[in-house]
Parts: C-alpha cells; sequence; structure tokens
C-alpha cells in the first residue's frame, strides 16, 4: 500500500465500526467515513472533475473536511486546503494560483463566495464548480443507483508519485508558495510518525490544529492510518472545554504549539480535570522555551511530551526527541525521523563541525516536490535533493539537533505563520501612508505577537486604530498587527532593503 | 447606555477598530467571523467583570454565554440578579 488513503480503506474495510472522527454534531465510523469519500469521489467524478485537477478546500476542522481530502484523492484529484481564516483577497490568489476547479465551502462564508465569484467574474478559465456546505447541502449525496457505487479499489491506484497536497505556506505577495507533496511524501512522514509515538487503534488524539496546516494535516493522517480515532475541536478560546473533551473521551494524545501549552497553564487548573487518559502530547511549531517545558511536564507528569520540529516543506516533521532525553537534552529539538537526513550547512555549503552554528538541511522521501508552479522559489531552497530549510541551528557530540532562530523575517505567532509582507502591502494600500515594515516582537503566551513600524505623514496624529481597522478589512484576524509604531522613516540598508532587524532595537523609537 | 450597547462598544473598539455600529449585529458568532481569538475572550471577560462589577467562573466561558451580544447581553441580566 503506497499511500494513506490506501492504508485508510484497509482500516475500513478490517474494522468498519472503529470510530474515526469525532465532530461536533456527530461521530463517524470507519466504513461510515470510507462510504462518505467514496460518494464524494464519485460526485466529483460526476461533475467534470479529471486526475490530477485541484480540489481547493476551504473548511474550518470538520468532518467533511477529512471527507473532501480523502474524496478528492480518491476521484484522482489534489486537494489544496486552504487557511479559512484567511479574506477574499488571499482566497483569489490562491483559486487562481492553483487553477482549482473545485471549490468546497461553507455556503455561508462571504469571503468564500466573493473570492470565487471574483474569479469567476474575470473569465479566465471554466467556472468553478462550487460546494457550498450546509444544512441543506450534505457534502456526499447518497449513490443514485448501484451503477454509481463505490470503486473498492480507487485508493490502491494511487501511485506514491502522485501529488496529493498542495499547501500553501504564504499569502499574496508576488507568486504564492503552495507546497506541492505527493502521496509518497505523506506516507513516508506519517509512517515515521506513527513508530515514534507509538499509535494504534487504542489511540484518540483531540486535534485544535487546522487541517490546512501541516501539522494538523499531519495529526489527522498518522490517526487515521493507525485506526485510531481524531476528536475535532475548533479552537482554544474555551480551554476548559477541551479539558472536559479530553476526560469525556478518554483522549489519549493532545498536540499544540508552544502558545498552546502556555493557554492551557495559564487559564485552566488542570488539576481540577481527570485527564490520566492522556498518555502522550505533542509539541512543535517553533521552540518551546525550557520553563514552559518544565510547566507542562510537572502539570501532566503522566504523559510523555514529545517535543519536535519541522517544515511545511517536509510534510511535517523532521525530527523529534525522545521523552527519556528531555531532561538531558533540554533545549533541543532532537534526533531525524526515519527517513530524513540532516545536516548543518556553513555559508559555503559544507559541513558545519559538531556545535557550530549554520542552516539546517535535510533530505528524505518526506521532502516535498517543490513550491506549486513556482520554478524559482522551489530552486532557492532545493538542490541536488537537499532542502534548505532557512532555520539556523547546531547539532551536539549526540547528534541532537539545537535550533537558533531563522534566517528569513516569518513570523510565528500562535500556531500561525505569518510573511510580513502580506501586512505591509496592505498597510501601504491606506491612504496617507507611505511605507510600512513589519515584525514579530516576544509575547509570553503567544510567542511573537505583530507589530507594524508606519510611516504615515498623511495620517492624523493617533491614527493607530484606523490603521488596524483597514488591516481588519482585508487581513485574516491573527494577521492585524497588535501594536502599531508611527515612525518618520524606517532603516534601510545601503542598498534600500528594510533592515526588519534594526526596528527591534530599543533606539528605533522615533 | 444600555448593557448591550456598552458590550458592543467595547467590541468595536477593540477588535473591530470601528465607530460603525453595523459592523456586526446582535446575532453574529464572534467566534466564527474571527471576531474574537484565544486572547481577545480573555480581554472581554475582564471588561465584562470590570464594567458589571460580577465575577465570571471558568465554566460559565462558553460559546452559550459569549458567542454572540445577544447571548452575552442575555448572560449578564442572568448575572447581575443573581
Amino acid at each position: 500500500m503506497s499511500s494513506v488513503p490506501a492504508r485508510v480503506a484497509d482500516i475500513a474495510r478490517r474494522h468498519p465500526a472503529r470510530f474515526a472522527i469525532v465532530g461536533d454534531d456527530r461521530r463517524i465510523r470507519y466504513a461510515e467515513f470510507w462510504d462518505e469519500a467514496q460518494r464524494f469521489a464519485n460526485a466529483l467524478r460526476a461533475r467534470g472533475l479529471r486526475p490530477g485537477e485541484r480540489v481547493a478546500i476551504l473548511l474550518p476542522n470538520r468532518i467533511e473536511a477529512a471527507v473532501a481530502c480523502y474524496g478528492c484523492w480518491l476521484a484522482g484529484g489534489i486537494a489544496a486546503p486552504l487557511n479559512v481564516q484567511g479574506r477574499s483577497r488571499d482566497f483569489q490568489a490562491w483559486l487562481r494560483h492553483s487553477e482549482a476547479r473545485h471549490v468546497v465551502y461553507e455556503h455561508s462564508h462571504t469571503d468564500a463566495t466573493d473570492a470565487i465569484s471574483a474569479v469567476d467574474d474575470a473569465g479566465e478559465s471554466a467556472p468553478i464548480e462550487r460546494w457550498p456546505l450546509g444544512a441543506e447541502h450534505p457534502l456526499s449525496p447518497p449513490a443514485a443507483s448501484d451503477a454509481d457505487g463505490p470503486e473498492l479499489d480507487a485508493a490502491e491506484r494511487i501511485a506514491a508519485e502522485d501529488v496529493a497536497l498542495i499547501l500553501y505556506t504564504s499569502g499574496t505577495t508576488g507568486a504564492p508558495k503552495g507546497v506541492t507533496l505527493t502521496h509518497g511524501n505523506l506516507l513516508a512522514n506519517a509512517s515515521a510518525v506513527v513508530r515514534y509515538l507509538g499509535l494504534d487503534e487504542r489511540d484518540s488524539v483531540l486535534s485544535i490544529l487546522a487541517f490546512y496546516y501541516a501539522y494538523g494535516a499531519s495529526v489527522l493522517h498518522t490517526h487515521l492510518i493507525s485506526g485510531g480515532c481524531v476528536v475535532l475541536a475548533q479552537n482554544l478560546l474555551f480551554p476548559h472545554l477541551l479539558m472536559d473533551t479530553i476526560a469525556r473521551e478518554r483522549i489519549s494524545g493532545f498536540s499544540g504549539v508552544p502558545s498552546t501549552y502556555a493557554l492551557l497553564l495559564e487559564r485552566v487548573k488542570l488539576a481540577d480535570y481527570d485527564l490520566s487518559s492522556l498518555r502522550y502530547l505533542t509539541q512543535a511549531g517553533g521552540a518551546m522555551s525550557p520553563t514552559l517545558t518544565r510547566r507542562v511536564r510537572a502539570a501532566l507528569p503522566d504523559a510523555r511530551l514529545f517535543v519536535m520540529y519541522g517544515q511545511t516543506e517536509a510534510t511535517s516533521r523532521l525530527t523529534w526527541l525522545p521523552p527519556e532525553r528531555l531532561d538531558q537534552k533540554l533545549g533541543s529539538v532532537g534526533i531525524p525521523v526515519d527517513g530524513v537526513e540532516l545536516r548543518i550547512a556553513r555559508e559555503d555549503g559544507s559541513d558545519a563541525a559538531t556545535g557550530e552554528p549554520g542552516e539546517v538541511r535535510v533530505r528524505g522521501a518526506n521532502v516535498m516536490r517543490g513550491y506549486w508552479n513556482n520554478p524559482y522559489a522551489s530552486a532557492a531552497v532545493l538542490h541536488e535533493g537537499w532542502l534548505r530549510t532557512g532555520d539556523m541551528g547546531h547539532l551536539d557530540a549526540d547528534g541532537y539537533l539545537f535550533l537558533a532562530g531563522r534566517r528569513s523575517d516569518m513570523i510565528k505567532t500562535g500556531a500561525h505563520r505569518v510573511h510580513p509582507n502580506d501586512i505591509e502591502d496592505v498597510i501601504v494600500e491606506l491612504a496617507g501612508v507611505s511605507e510600512a515594515a513589519v515584525v514579530g516582537i516576544d509575547d509570553d503566551v503567544l510567542g511573537q505577537v505583530i507589530k507594524a513600524f508606519v510611516v504615515a505623514p498623511g495620517l492624523p496624529l493617533r491614527s493607530e486604530n484606523m490603521v488596524k481597522a483597514h488591516c481588519r478589512e482585508r487581513l485574516a484576524s491573527y494577521k492585524i498587527p497588535r501594536e502599531i509604531e508611527f515612525v518618520s522613516a524606517l532603516p534601510r540598508t545601503a542598498s534600500g532593503k528594510v533592515r526588519r532587524a534594526a526596528l527591534l532595537e530599543p533606539s528605533t523609537a522615533s | 447606555m444600555q448593557q448591550r450597547q456598552r458590550i458592543k462598544q467595547y467590541i468595536l473598539k477593540n477588535f473591530l477598530f470601528s465607530n460603525d455600529d453595523s459592523a456586526i449585529g446582535d446575532h453574529d458568532s464572534l467566534v466564527r467571523g474571527g471576531i474574537l481569538d484565544s486572547t481577545g475572550i480573555y480581554e472581554l471577560i475582564m471588561f465584562i467583570e470590570e464594567e458589571f462589577k460580577f465575577t465570571i467562573a471558568p465554566e460559565e466561558m462558553t460559546p452559550d454565554n459569549f458567542d454572540t451580544l445577544e447571548v452575552m447581553d442575555a448572560f449578564v441580566t442572568r448575572k447581575l440578579a443573581e
């Protein structure tokens, strides 16, 4: 079986009555999940989907998001799960760039319908097939006749080299970067994660991580190929409800980014809940401070804490820190997962010595094919099979990786990755603003929050809210700058490039 | 000012950065609309506690009490009557 869907099909055949996914309003067994995916696949084909065409999935974490993804694969399509928190301008850019022929979305999502209409109105291609989801519009219609029934071997026909997913890691600036992952990538990485977490059919995970992010997708697929159960939760707004769910559903696994754990520890008295079913916790999405790591372990001493590191470009996971080494290697993100080679490169590309910092470079069956329709961006990070991660770090004498920042200006706020350009481009669209530069500043809970430095000779004094309101209209809410500072000029290099690092120095304030 | 309007003004000013009263309706989901996030919900709860002089217990922090202006208004009314 050379693909994740083939593995899940096998689980559905052997254990049809086992629960696969628990959503807000229903729980679905493997047989039902597979049946819905196959019916959606049939419906896609009936409406003209051809192999290799893209199906954009614009849904929050709900059962139908997983059904749409697997159904797309069974129909031979490529799934492009889009960040549902984006705005119409984001969706338009991603739909155009992926040339999606079908879009699945909640019928009440006005930004989604606006974006589809805008792309259609431009008349650059045939109208997009719409799959609005609502109470009267289920995703998977019943099979009309036996002739429309499921093709049981559709999953077996999927080849490892077939493209499975496009995950967009940046917004609308220039050519979007759509990480292109094959079925081989997905299965290699999911299998490696299953091995070190020791997942099996007894496991159930509480998933608050969106499927349109690599980490969330990994949580979904690893548990489905293990025959486990994925219990969905939408967000962290009401953290005590999550703890209720863990206790009620006897959840064995929980996955989060550092801010997830910081919020839980700050806002919930974990001792008030029966969390004895928790077997493992996973953490990725940026370095968790040793202090927070110790607090998590102290609060949940019976659960094994897996500190991990990865990248969307590597499907998800690159390294993991065995929990029993956490004390000796505190601050490390661990050793490569099965099938991944990792080296630290100097500026000239040669291997760095033990303890010497350099760029983290990796290769393996999990490394992406490239960025969708973006050969220049692909060539910049892929070279002779090696992926340049842009992350800086060093290896210790035992081969454990310690990270130390990034080369790029990407901001990590909560579970989100934000490229400063996406925000800067929006701010300078505001009349009266001449320039803007965006940086991430440290935050105890979210890791980083967004700060914008704005040159605005044409704006009245104290126009911070005007800038924020302008951003709110055009950007996902997590991209709205928390702080705005007006400055007379931006620091620049001799060649004219904005020196974002200089903006973080205390002397910058004007 | 009516209590619902006081809550609405706080949300408009702090989360929508707007004076436009029509920007949110009484029945609009603040969670699904991306208006409240995991930090915003706590800022809102602190505002309500200070503004209306009562304490909100963790188990009261649910979508049933905070997802829309209407349910928030009803929640505040119930708390004030306790």
